[in-house]
């Protein structure tokens, strides 16, 4: 009796998934947690390991094959048995006979499929590409109500209209303040400043998975044919995924920053001798994750995140590390960091990291945490405010130490100063809690053996 | 019992006739001339006729034929600078000035069609076909026939129309010190319509070298004569206005030709006007290929009679009387200007491949759909190299100086810089500056340029017209309030706006208008309103309304500079406000599309012009709005200045239109609709209106005060922008 292997729903709430790299064939011999693909996600590569023993009769994906989650990719069974043909139930909907009208959306009134033929291609193409709810549907047939808006016509004006379209921005959960419900550009304005295009080239950039500037990469529609010499390279699933993940962020979590300057003379001093003897190498950022541990471990009540259900309160610090890819980032989650030393911290973040580079990270490895540490600073930015990847507290936005002009006992001195911007949410942090975590973060920093202790 | 004392005027008024002995004694050349013109043009009009009723002709197609003895005999002996406008039925006079303007030493009838005389059959043929070689590039048609070179002003589709404009050009072949005169041809329907009468008063007390030169040929369509006027001798008009006049039959072009001499030498001796009425005949209706008969307001037996009396055969027959031609030499005049005409049509007309034995019009020789809006007015490119100033970037000295002498003084200083300038209007020239002292100093320094015209606004407008289209005068003229464009709405809108664009688009009127809003001043409904929405709607005008005595002087220099017809539009509240010019320079321009931003801001666009700007900046004040103001200063589609309006738009995202006067024919309409289609997507919210009331602002303080818009109006239009702006505030 063969078994049919059905592609893992790998992430909460992924859909789809790609068999990356097959590591067995047909024929091999499989044993229960057995390396048996990677799979490929929005987010991350992940290694599926074998649940059923047995002889790999077919594999029914080809690598890079995008699917859905749920679908048959393979079929394990006895050595010679004959591989039957996977669940018909799974089969793809256009062999079912109608399949197509049942899959195509109809007007509500008649039943009738809809037509898209009068719709313009590139509002048909967004709406499909369209995940969140119906998008001010101007393109819908006759000008019909949008779903869910009741009998009432939705008053939107012409510019909202626009920026919802060009920003991906779901209008169906806005209340407008205008004449009559109209919704105006003040009800849109917090959504806007979220997302607005920013100069700041894109994600890729940057190592911080949060750096402040992925509305352009936004899954807005492609309104516009590119521009004359350009040419548009299709979305990677991770590109995809941080434009969504963050334009979420940005548009539904409300930030709050507050910014501090450290003196870090002293650190650098420490890493300095810590460097000067043994093996392992402490950098910067180590400490940096570690003072944030630190800071938590003074500041307990920190150490909590929103969900709808109820605030989570953690009882362990958990920071998710960002990590830049040559396209795209990742952040792993080092879990238990208070406990770590530094020089086991520092070793743990260079391994997470190397493997986050390879694509090689275990899913487990990309969950969880309360915060997040993203460091600029190998760049030479001075100051920055990151996005909070969610369901993340918060996100330290770390800039470089640099020789700056300090005032000690009212004389002007120079000091190297670091400066960093802590992005909080406000609805598992207030500002005063927000406050007393930064200056518990600055004090660590300043007095770096209380780092280490 | 009264004592009675008959009273007579002193101007003459005569019936001319000819003689056996006149007929014996006319040079043989005069004759043979007239007689080759009576047949080009009986024969272009029937190929007209011809080809209307094969469907060839859009529009109507007013013939002559019957009429040519009028217009050859008055048009003959003219020269090339004297000239000629016409009516809707002027065929015959446009081909008899533009004939004795390439065949200036007559016409041979044994080789009756030279060349430049076939390019002149053809290019009137095909202008009245509509086609791109015409004159008027097909634009004018049938009845707006125009070639200035050979004096002829352009004929018009509005009875009476052109008696302001012909009037113009003599006033400026007078002030030139040419003995050149103008003749307005016209009917007897037009001999008792305004524009007529006004034109004989003005050239009669100016004594300007113009004819009005009637052709009484009994019908005004179908409504005779005699039902129209109490004395059917319609030249009687003369004696009402000093004018000398004539009564001549017009089916003898020698009595007409005779009595144009001594009319002619009245004029070119600087005697003043004269009136010449030709009794003639059309043989047709109206228009088209019918008699009158067919249509029964007259009789066959009537036209038979006229017939009789057809000029062709007069001037033929006195000429074969005298052995100066004989049977065999006249029909050779007429298979001369038929072939001629066959020649003509033949270069533009080609057998119809769809229609088996009909003809069409060649389809390459349509103007292009692409010219429908050449011309309308010029490029502005007669502005470039003149000096620009942006007052209120220029840190230059200033001068204070009250707005109203402002308006004087650059007009004082471009009149001594510029003698072509005239300024005319009611009682300019009078009360140290007329009404409210805009023209102080003027007429002292240039009394023969500051002209206090008779209170008749389409005469002196249309010469205005007249003055602009000829070219050597830069016409200003004033309307002491802005409603009584309504009393010359022919000439302002009809006449100067169109005619640049309906004559083919070359030939540019520049002309200034100047007019002054007075709401609040108490002079009631017929004298408060503000032009500017109504001349933004017509075609051709451009127009300028200054908020500051310094942006006066930039755009009045503008203004006069421009070879298009400026409205300039002023304001009574501004002319008494304390303001400043720029110390020792009246000379800069400020150009078409430069509006000034007076206030930056985020908030809204608030839009307006002239005195309201002041208001509107009281208002933004007093609600502390982040308003951004733009003073528009060029008001016009052409001249209005959109990358201001477009970038504070796409700022703001709300758009609040201030101006003062009345709902209906406000400005702020077509610049909304604007708006709306240039930059829905940017707009927040409708785009908001201040204006007066829909009526017009009464006599009574407190009911004038409702009907028109000042701060508090704009501070309530503010108030309504921000509610449509919604969220919290």
């Amino acid at each position: 009796m063969s078994t049919t292997i059905r592609m893992p729903e790998v992430l909460a709430n992924v859909t789809e998934a790609a068999v990356q790299k097959w590591l067995v064939a047909p024929g091999d011999e499989v044993a229960v947690g057995q390396p048996f693909a990677e799979i490929e996600t929005e987010k991350a590569v992940v290694e599926f390991a074998a649940e059923t023993a047995g002889t790999v009769l077919e594999l029914l994906v080809g690598e890079g094959d995008s699917i859905d989650v749920g679908a048959p990719i393979a079929i394990v069974g006895e050595a010679g048995e004959v591989a039957l043909p996977a669940d018909p139930a799974a089969a793809p909907a256009a062999e079912g006979s109608g399949g197509v009208a049942a899959a195509a959306p109809s007007d509500p009134e008649s039943g009738a499929p809809v037509l898209e033929a009068a719709a313009p291609v590139a509002d048909a193409a967004a709406a499909a590409q369209t995940s969140a709810g119906p998008v001010e549907a101007t393109t819908g047939a006759g000008g019909a109500s949008a779903p869910g808006e009741g009998s009432g016509r939705r008053f939107v004006s012409p510019l909202v209209r626009r920026l919802a379209r060009e920003h991906g921005i779901d209008l169906s959960t806005v209340t407008g303040s205008g004449p009559d419900g109209r919704i105006v550009r003040r009800d849109i304005q917090a959504l806007l400043d979220g997302s607005a295009p920013a100069a700041t080239p894109a994600v890729a950039a940057t190592p911080a998975p949060a750096a402040d500037a992925p509305a352009a990469a936004a899954p807005a529609r492609p309104a516009q044919p590119a521009p004359e010499g350009a040419t548009v390279v299709p979305h990677s699933r991770m590109r995809a995924t941080i434009a969504r993940r963050l334009t979420e962020s940005k548009s539904s979590v409300p930030h709050f920053y507050l910014t501090a300057d450290c003196r870090v003379d002293a650190l650098l001093e420490m890493r300095a001798q810590l460097n000067a003897g043994g093996q392992v190498k402490v950098s910067v950022n180590d400490l940096v994750v570690k003072a944030v541990a630190g800071a938590f471990v003074d500041v307990p009540e920190a150490n909590r995140t929103w969900s709808d259900e109820g605030m989570v309160i953690h009882d362990s610090v958990d920071i998710g590390i960002a990590v830049s890819l040559d396209d795209g980032l990742v952040v792993p989650v080092v879990r238990g960091v208070e406990g770590l030393s530094v020089s086991a911290l520092g070793g743990r973040i260079a391994e997470l990291a190397g493997r986050g580079r390879e694509g090689r990270l275990k899913l487990d490895e990309l969950e969880g945490g309360s915060f997040t540490v993203s460091n600029l600073g190998m760049f030479g930015t001075q100051s920055f405010s990151a996005i909070i990847n969610p369901p993340h507290a918060g996100i330290l936005a770390v800039g470089a130490a640099s020789a700056r002009p300090v005032v000690v006992d009212g004389a002007l001195e120079v000091g190297q100063v670091m400066t960093v911007t802590l992005s909080a949410d406000h609805r598992a942090w207030d500002g005063a809690l927000a406050a007393r975590w930064l200056a518990a973060f600055v004090a660590r920093i300043e007095h770096p053996l209380s780092i280490l202790a | 019992m009264p004592q009675r004392r008959r009273l007579d005027t002193t101007a003459e008024w005569v019936e001319l006739t000819t003689t056996a002995a006149d007929w014996r004694k006319a040079d043989p050349a005069l004759l043979a001339t007239m007689l080759g013109q009576l047949h080009l043009i009986r024969a272009f009009e029937e190929r007209v006729l011809d080809l209307a009723a094969e469907g060839l002709v859009h529009g109507p197609a007013h013939s002559s034929i019957g009429q040519e003895g009028g217009a050859v005999g008055s048009i003959v002996s003219l020269r090339s600078s004297d000239a000629v406008n016409g009516s809707h039925r002027g065929h015959h006079q446009f081909l008899a000035k533009a004939l004795a303007h390439v065949a200036q030493n007559g016409l041979q009838l044994d080789a009756l069609v030279t060349a430049d005389i076939q390019t002149v059959l053809q290019k009137t043929l095909a202008e009245i076909l509509g086609l791109a070689q015409g004159y008027c590039r097909g634009r004018g048609g049938s009845m707006h026939l125009q070639w200035f070179e050979a004096g002829a002003l352009g004929t018009n589709a509005i009875v009476g129309g052109g008696a302001p404009m012909a009037t113009g050009n003599a006033w400026a072949q007078k002030q030139a010190g040419t003995t050149d005169l103008t003749i307005n041809y016209f009917g007897d329907g037009a001999a008792q319509i305004g524009s007529v009468l006004e034109s004989m008063n003005l050239a009669a007390a100016w004594k300007l070298p113009v004819c009005f030169f009637i052709e009484n040929n009994l019908y005004a369509v179908s409504t005779r004569i005699e039902e129209a006027v109490a004395d059917t001798r319609l030249s009687v008009r003369g004696q009402g206005f000093g004018i000398p006049s004539w009564r001549v039959d017009g089916m003898d072009p020698l009595a007409v030709h005779l009595a144009m001499e001594e009319a002619a030498a009245v004029m070119r001796s600087g005697g003043g006007p004269t009136i010449i009425e030709a009794e003639v005949y059309r043989f047709f209706h109206q228009n088209g290929p019918y008699p009158g008969s067919a249509f029964g307001y007259r009789t066959k037996e009537e036209e038979e009679e006229w017939k009789g009396r057809d000029p062709l055969d007069r001037v033929a027959r006195e000429m074969i009387k005298r052995g100066l031609i004989d049977e065999a030499g006249v029909a050779s005049v007429r298979a001369q200007s038929v072939a001629a005409m066959d020649a003509a049509t033949a270069e533009l007309l080609e057998a119809d491949p769809d229609k088996q034995g009909r003809r069409r019009i060649r389809p390459e020789l349509w103007p292009d759909p692409e010219f429908v809006n050449v011309g309308v007015r010029g490029d502005g490119s007669e502005l470039e190299g003149m000096r620009v100033l942006e007052p209120s970037a220029s840190d230059a000295a200033r001068r204070p100086m009250k707005f109203v002498d402002a308006v004087a003084e650059v007009m004082g200083r471009r009149m001594a810089e510029d003698e072509r300038i005239v300024v005319l209007g009611e009682d300019i020239h009078r009360l140290k500056g007329g009404t409210n002292g805009a023209t102080k100093g003027l007429a002292d320094a240039h009394p023969d340029r500051v002209l206090g015209t008779p209170i008749s606004e389409n005469a002196f407008m249309g010469l205005g017209g007249g003055l602009a289209l000829d070219g050597r005068y830069r016409p200003v003229v004033e309307f002491m309030y802005p409603d009584f464009m309504w009393v010359a709405a022919d000439q302002v809108f009809n006449q100067v706006g169109k005619a640049r664009h309906m004559f083919g688009g070359d030939n540019p009127v520049p002309l200034v208008l100047r007019t002054k809003v007075a709401m609040g001043s108490g002079y009631g409904s017929q004298h408060l309103m503000d032009p500017a929405g109504v001349f933004a709607t017509s075609p051709g005008w451009r127009i300028v309304a200054p908020s500051t005595a310094a942006d006066y002087v930039g755009l009045m220099n503008a203004a006069l500079a421009l070879q298009d017809p400026v409205l300039v539009i002023e304001h009574v509240d501004l002319y008494a406000e304390k303001d400043e010019v720029i110390a020792g320079d009246l000379d800069y321009i400020i150009p078409p599309g430069t509006a000034a931003v007076r206030r930056e801001g985020s908030e809204m666009t608030v839009i307006s012009y002239l005195s309201m700007v002041k208001h509107c900046l009281e208002a933004i004040e007093q609600t502390g709005a982040d308003a951004e103001l733009i003073d528009l200063r060029w008001l016009d589609r052409a001249s209005l200045d959109w990358a201001t309006i477009e970038a504070s738009v796409k700022k703001t995202n709300a758009v609040l239109i201030v101006e003062q006067g009345a709902q209906g024919t406000s400005y702020g309409g077509w610049l909304a609709d604007e708006i709306q289609r240039r930059l829905f997507d940017w707009l927040d919210q409708p785009v908001q209106r201040v204006t007066g009331a829909e009526s017009s602002p009464s006599i009574s303080r407190i009911l004038e005060r409702a009907a028109i818009a000042r701060t508090e109006e704009v501070v309530a239009g503010i108030e309504t922008v921000r509610r449509n702006a919604g969220g919290a505030r």
